[in-house]
């Protein structure tokens, strides 16, 4: 019996003990939090009214401050017996962030905190999205990059892994890719296809759908291609015009390069002289026109799209026209006139053929003379003042034809 | 008679205020001109970059450049640094003044709507905050292939604020937080487009554990593990007091300086770096050459240093703490490798501000400059030099040791040096103190020569006695005191003159025997 009051004894003293020190320590908890956070929510959907409440006994009205990702401020609370409540603003609530609280009263920071706006799935979805490059090349691992930012009505990024659908359509082919939102964006690079022409990109998230965009592509740089010329005679006649033409300049997939590809033609005649001309595809065809020699010559032609891509060489020969050139000298020997010149029918040559006439003093050269044909003709007048009555030799050239006359005497009569 | 010389007095009288009328009347022409030349300068008209440099210079770490997207460039990479960092400027300036100047520049549409009603609401609750971020660690997320559209994380940012309701401080607060943030380039303009506060992640950052030549253990300050006593004096030539580093700038003097130190048995220098001096946030190369000459100087002489920062300085705003960040970044990491450095001495005498800058900037200012300096220099001790004993346990846990200056009664030095003892074990220095032997036609009643051998004998004797560390001030009475140190009145200015142990002609002062122990 003894023993059994003892232990009845002991159990009772040690629950009261037990009870006692939970009273005390409680008593302790007690006065050291005169307040404590009573909101027990950690993450609120933004555009629903926050309210933050604390629960404990305020002798001044604590303020609460609020950083926010886009702003900070001092909230003033409502009082109701022991608990204060602070509302968030409007617009703060409607914007995601991670926001971190401070209860100040009396100048003292008395207890701190974070909650969290997430996005509101709920509301109506808005997909902003970027093209970039909005042009660029066939193939070849060329691409354009598609970026979307999915938001919220509040524009809030959406979260992390939101699926967004990135369609993209060429031809005969729509492809849809899902993509899913990392770092705010869900993005997609489209790879050009080897054909060129236009590439249509949309996406879609939830109900939100974007506009059709579109993406360029062009052809890629010409590969090498031949040349061709057409001319109406074979003859140096300085008047008539060989045209140069390409063959369809295309680039490596066999599209038609971009119009407007500068082709250069580089011509080199017998003197080892280089001529230039140009031309600019239409549809894949350059032209370039080169005028006709004034004598017989022989052009090898080869053409270039600068730095990319070269034709074949092609060799034009030009024919002498052989002409027959009438001349007469003045009584003093003063006038001598060319003309008609006759061309390759007996047909008067065109206006503007070049007539040299060089004129030499005991075989050194005094002086050379051009003048243009004109209907056939020229004349060259040698002046007193420079040429005293001596003996000149002449040769006369047109044409590629030389004309030797041995000395004259020329005179003031 | 009198009538001639009454007509005089009325002639001299017409022709003075003729004269005067015609000063007025030109002296108003050409304020009129002058007004009507002043205005925007004209190059305001043209779109400039603007200049990010002395406005604000938070650390900017970049962590990674690696994106799925394009190849980040240098010049992209600056440009967006910088405008980003605008944002935060104009964004931390709209809070502080209530206006949304420059919120277009930086903020997309969306954004710039949302801060417009945050600033109203702001102004309209008369709530003005003051704020800055002092460091960045943004890492690239994303650069997309137009090069238009960027992404990134700028992890832990460290951002300080003072709340004001009515132009009465609320509290301060400081707060880490990582930043997402979306930047489009519009206009030439990186502008911000979505941006969410998240929280904070773990840093990485490991502990410098390099060799330290100066140690603190207790109260004690330890020299490569063996107890050191600072035995100091603080130092300026004679000839370019307060502008050591100036034109006056001469080695040859510092050395025969350095040896009268070393040879009055004193082991320490306390040497001072002007803040506006030194080039503010873009600290000249050529002052930190100097500075470290006379460091090297010092290691030859078996000197060692205590640095004090931020000479000359007074503005504590919390816009402006990025600017002074840079600064000690810059002069503290260049001489880190110097190993008779004992201490880096945040700032002279910064609770004399207290009042006048208000605590809430200084004190922040202080604790965030010591983090500062023990980033740049981890090898180094770092003190606050306090004008009083009494202020000497402010910040008292975050600083090496204690340094306090004492120009008060010697016979109170015992007991207010035991209040501090009580108060903190960490070691203790007097880092300035002295008298100034100015006794003549400025101050009749001031301390003559003898007095001051006087005083030091018996503050010596106290060290000794209790085997305190000190700095006394200081070596060189001074022929000139600039006007910034002690104002402009002679009598004051003159006291400041003489607080040497060798007077201007370079003759020992008989307190010179007491200069140490």
């Amino acid at each position: 019996m003894m023993k059994r009051k003892l232990h009845i004894i002991i159990i009772l003293v040690s629950i009261a003990l037990v009870l006692l020190s939970v009273t005390l320590l409680d008593k302790k908890s007690i006065t050291k939090n005169t307040l404590s956070y009573i909101t027990t929510q950690e993450n609120f959907v933004a555009g629903k009214p926050i309210a933050i409440e604390f629960k404990g006994s305020f002798e001044n009205k604590p303020q609460l401050y609020i950083i926010h990702s886009f702003g900070r401020t001092l909230l003033d609370g409502i009082l109701k017996k022991d608990i204060i409540q602070f509302n968030l603003p409007k617009n703060y609530y409607n914007k995601t962030s991670l926001v971190s609280w401070f209860l100040i009263e009396n100048n003292d920071e008395k207890a701190k905190g974070n909650f969290q706006i997430i996005p509101n799935d709920e509301t109506k979805t808005n997909l902003e999205s970027y093209l970039g490059p909005p042009s660029t090349l066939v193939g070849d691992g060329h691409f354009t990059m598609f970026v979307t930012i999915p938001t919220d009505n509040f524009d809030n990024p959406k979260f992390t892994n939101t699926e967004v659908a990135i369609k993209h359509q060429f031809l005969n082919t729509i492809a849809t890719d899902n993509e899913k939102t990392k770092d705010f964006i869900a993005w997609k690079n489209i790879y050009a296809p080897t054909k060129s022409g236009g590439v249509l990109i949309s996406a879609s998230c939830n109900e939100a759908i974007t506009k059709e965009f579109d993406a360029v592509i062009y052809p890629s740089i010409a590969t090498d291609f031949t040349i061709a010329y057409k001319r109406n005679h074979e003859f140096a006649d300085g008047n008539q015009i060989t045209r140069l033409t390409t063959s369809i300049l295309k680039d490596k997939f066999g599209n038609t390069v971009s119009d407007g590809t500068m082709v250069t033609f580089i011509i080199k005649n017998k003197e080892n002289v280089l001529l230039k001309t140009f031309g600019t595809t239409i549809e894949g065809i350059a032209t370039g026109q080169i005028l006709h020699p004034e004598k017989e010559n022989s052009y090898i032609v080869k053409a270039y799209v600068n730095g990319i891509s070269k034709s074949n060489s092609i060799q034009i020969n030009y024919k002498s026209i052989n002409p027959t050139i009438a001349y007469s000298f003045s009584k003093d020997n003063r006038t001598i006139s060319v003309g008609p010149i006759k061309s390759f029918m007996n047909q008067i040559v065109p206006d503007g053929i070049k007539v040299t006439l060089r004129i030499y003093h005991n075989d050194t050269l005094v002086e050379t003379i051009i003048e243009d044909s004109n209907r056939g003709k020229a004349t060259f007048y040698l002046s007193p003042e420079f040429y005293k009555e001596k003996k000149y030799s002449f040769e006369i050239e047109t044409l590629g034809k030389t004309i030797k006359k041995a000395e004259k005497n020329v005179s003031n009569k | 008679m009198s009538l001639i010389n009454n007509k005089n007095n009325y002639r001299v009288f017409l022709l003075a205020s003729f004269i005067a009328l015609n000063i007025l009347v030109l002296y108003a022409i050409t304020s009129i001109l002058a007004y009507l030349n002043e205005g925007a300068d004209r190059s305001t008209m043209l779109h400039l970059d603007k200049m990010t440099i002395n406005t604000y210079l938070p650390k900017v770490s970049w962590e990674s450049l690696e994106n799925p997207g394009r190849a980040m460039e240098k010049q992209t990479l600056a440009t967006l640094e910088k405008h980003y960092l605008f944002s935060w400027y104009i964004k931390n300036n709209a809070l502080k003044t209530n206006t949304s100047e420059g919120i277009a520049d930086y903020f997309t549409e969306n954004p710039r709507k949302i801060l417009d009603t945050i600033i109203q609401q702001n102004k309209a609750n008369k709530i003005s905050i003051e704020s800055t971020t002092l460091t960045h660690n943004p890492k690239l997320e994303f650069y997309s292939e137009d090069g238009q559209l960027v992404v990134f994380t700028d992890e832990n940012v460290i951002e300080f604020q003072n709340i004001y309701q009515d132009k009465k401080l609320v509290t301060s607060v400081k707060d880490t937080a990582t930043y997402k943030v979306l930047m489009l380039l519009e206009d030439g303009f990186w502008r911000i487009r979505h941006c969410e506060r998240m929280a904070k992640v773990a840093d990485t950052l490991q502990a410098n554990t390099n060799e330290k030549t100066f140690t603190v253990k207790g109260n004690q300050i330890l020299k490569n593990n063996k107890p050191f006593v600072i035995k100091g004096i603080n130092y300026y030539p004679k000839n370019s007091a307060w502008d050591m580093y100036g034109d006056l700038f001469n080695l040859d003097t510092i050395a025969t300086d350095f040896d009268i130190i070393s040879k009055a048995k004193l082991n320490t220098i306390r040497i001072f770096v002007p803040y506006e001096d030194f080039g503010k946030a873009e600290v000249k190369t050529e002052k930190i050459e100097k500075l470290k000459q006379v460091l090297e100087l010092a290691k030859t002489k078996k000197l060692a240093v205590i640095i004090t920062l931020f000479d000359f300085y007074g503005d504590y705003s919390v816009s402006n703490w990025t600017l002074t960040q840079r600064h000690a970044e810059t002069v503290v990491s260049s001489c880190k490798n110097f190993d008779n450095i004992i201490a880096w001495d945040i700032k002279n005498e910064p609770d004399l501000d207290f009042e006048s800058r208000g605590i809430q900037n200084v004190k922040p200012w202080l604790s965030e400059m010591i983090e500062v300096v023990k980033k740049a220099a981890p090898n180094h001790l770092v003190t606050i030099g306090y004008s009083s004993i009494k202020a000497g346990e402010i910040l008292k846990d975050e600083v090496d040791f204690v340094s306090y200056h004492y120009y008060e009664d010697i016979l109170l030095f015992k007991d207010k040096l035991a209040i501090l003892e009580k108060a903190t074990n960490k070691p203790l220095v007097v880092q300035e103190f002295g008298m100034s032997s100015n006794k003549g036609f400025w101050s009749w009643n001031g301390n003559s020569k003898e007095d001051q051998a006087e005083y030091h004998k018996k503050m010596q004797a106290i060290f000794k006695e209790k085997q305190l560390a000190f700095v006394s001030w200081t070596l060189y009475d001074f022929p000139k005191v600039p006007n910034g140190v002690a104002g402009k009145w002679p009598w004051i200015k003159n006291k400041q003159k003489q607080f040497g142990f060798i007077d201007v002609e370079g003759r020992q002062k008989p307190s010179f025997s007491y200069i140490s122990y």
